[in-house]
């Protein structure tokens, strides 16, 4: 066979070859072009988008800040806090009288103190957060338009699921195809709150503060199971900066030391 | 015959194509092979890092945790046997001027602020481990993140351990062996050499959360739980390190004594500072939970009587 003819040959095998492979691969989307277009996927509910499951019973685990947060500390005991001076005023008028208020149990003061927490979805759109210690629930809505209503000691809680990860970026700048996200956080905004306590001993924080927290679940070799709230109080009025904390959550299999004990409305 | 009148120029076109086809078989073929295996998910944890101590304040800075002050610890009855006899004097003895802080407690202590660098293999430039720096008195940390085993259990147990991790749904998970005997508080609240450290490093845009949990057989009824949030830090100098020239401060110590309370001593100055019950302050895996508020109610009382 001369060499114009091989080449030839081989020229046709090839694209022969070609053809194939190419139909096996394509056809699936050509065939799909060939068929009417569906109608759009609705977009997933925050139910069904959650990137990490935090429902379930938690049990906070009092490992730090113990003498504060099991006991009501004394009057003018503010170690910690970054208080303002009208913030200091406004403690200095607590008395042990007021000990057991709800507003203790507002969102900026309930996740520190020693409870015990029940998560659940409330709908789709919504996860509801119920505390044993003075019985409170508080709503973490995804839906940001939904109505603020009145001002309260849980506020208005605005929750949104943040990818953890992403693709690593090589040194030259380009980052590597990412699978999808494994696991996420929880980040949840609440404003439109009514003033509250910090700590026990009526150290404030105001209804102008901002509160953003980052839910994560995190598990233990041993098999412990843990939920942990990062908190950051932001108040233009009684802190001086903000003010950062994060409680722990072990995870529990039921909810029989669930001991609802109500707080006194002040 | 074809092969007899066909042209050069003809030959030549037949063979571009021919050269064609085969890269573009060969650009399909390589488009069909088995990618590989995607990294796993990853934040970038390197920089620096300032502590928020707006957690535990009066304990973490100096002079540190008042004596006898063991709440918020699920010591067993050996630590808190042990925590019991600490003395502080014994920081005053030659051998420990210059300690170092443990891992177990480091990240805990007053501060830190740190430094996560970045181990890139001069070859590969992949990411083979963070360092951790500006820990004090140096028992700085490197998290092995290249696969390697931990080593032999009889191998050097250090201040800073020995730390690998992985990626592991976004966050990097540390584990820590060959951890030194030494503390998970400043005021003697014990840690053994058969401890190990489990850490979650996450991060949440400018902040750093870091939640430990230390498992001790040895000193504790369960393992104990702490977190911690960093804020990013650009441009941060971490502290320096304390220059330590070792002093003779006892000169009333004879050779072999070690400062220590006896066996069965009742510390008691910091129930009493704080009115609280004695036995609420010595710790135990019972007093973190909720349900311990309600006996320390029934143990008020009767502490007030006192």
């Amino acid at each position: 066979m001369s060499r114009t003819r091989c080449l030839a040959v081989a020229a046709t095998a090839a694209a022969t070859w070609l053809a194939t492979v190419s139909l096996a691969t394509m056809s699936p989307a050509l065939l799909r072009a060939q068929q009417p277009a569906s109608p759009p996927a609705p977009p997933a509910t925050p139910r069904a988008a959650a990137l990490v499951d935090l429902t379930g019973n938690w049990v906070s685990l009092v490992t730090e800040e113990w003498r504060w947060r099991m006991t009501t500390p004394p009057r003018g005991d503010y170690i910690s806090l970054p208080l303002s001076d009208e913030g200091r005023r406004v403690a200095d008028t607590w008395t042990p009288a007021l000990d057991g208020s709800c507003k203790a149990y507002g969102a900026g003061g309930v996740m520190w103190l020693p409870t015990r927490l029940r998560v659940s979805w409330e709908g789709d759109q919504a996860l509801k957060v119920e505390t044993d210690a003075g019985q409170q629930t508080r709503l973490l809505g995804f839906d940001a338009a939904r109505p603020a209503g009145p001002r309260s000691l849980q506020g208005f809680s605005v929750a949104a699921w943040e990818p953890m990860g992403g693709a690593p970026v090589l040194r030259s700048g380009t980052r590597v195809a990412a699978p999808p996200p494994a696991g996420g956080t929880l980040k949840v905004v609440t404003t439109n709150l009514s003033e509250g306590w910090l700590r026990r001993n009526g150290a404030p924080y105001s209804e102008r503060s901002t509160i953003t927290e980052y839910w994560d679940r995190v598990a233990f070799p041993n098999g412990d199971d843990f939920l942990v709230v990062t908190i950051l109080v932001r108040d233009p009025l009684y802190l001086l900066n903000e003010y950062t904390r994060s409680a722990h959550f072990k995870r529990e299999p039921d909810a029989s030391k669930w001991r609802p004990a109500p707080c006194r409305q002040s | 015959m074809p092969s007899t009148t066909a042209t050069p120029s003809s030959h030549r076109r037949l063979r571009r194509f021919a050269v064609a086809l085969v890269c573009a078989a060969a650009t399909t073929v390589l488009a069909q092979a088995p990618a590989p295996a995607a990294p796993p998910p990853m934040v970038d944890l390197a920089g620096s890092w300032a502590m928020s101590n707006d957690e535990e304040l009066l304990i973490r800075i100096d002079p540190g945790p008042e004596l006898e002050n063991y709440t918020g610890f699920p010591l067993n009855a050996a630590a808190r046997q042990k925590a019991l006899a600490w003395n502080s004097t014994i920081q005053a003895v030659p051998e420990h001027q210059a300690r170092p802080h443990p891992a177990q407690y480091s990240m805990r202590g007053p501060g830190p602020n740190f430094h996560m660098g970045e181990v890139i293999d001069p070859k590969t430039r992949q990411l083979v481990a963070y360092t951790i720096t500006g820990l004090f008195q140096n028992a700085n940390r490197t998290i092995w993140l290249d696969g390697r085993p931990h080593p032999s259990v009889f191998a050097e147990h250090l201040w800073n351990g020995f730390s690998t991790g992985v990626w592991e749904k976004g966050t990097l998970k540390v584990t820590t062996t060959h951890m030194k005997q030494a503390f998970l508080q400043r005021n003697g609240i014990p840690s053994s050499p058969y401890g190990v450290m489990t850490e979650f490093f996450i991060r949440h845009g400018d902040r750093l959360l870091v939640i430990s949990q230390v498992d001790d057989p040895i000193y504790l009824e369960e393992p104990m739980i702490r977190s911690s949030t960093f804020a990013w830090n650009p441009g941060q100098r971490e502290n320096p390190i304390v220059q330590v020239e070792i002093a003779d401060e006892l000169p009333n110590l004879k050779p072999g004594d070690v400062p220590h309370y006896p066996l069965g001593f009742r510390q008691t100055d910091y129930a009493d500072s704080h009115g609280l019950p004695w036995e609420a302050t010595l710790g135990g895996a019972e007093t973190l939970y909720p349900e311990y508020a309600e006996k320390l109610k029934a143990l008020m009382p009767q502490r007030r009587a006192q």
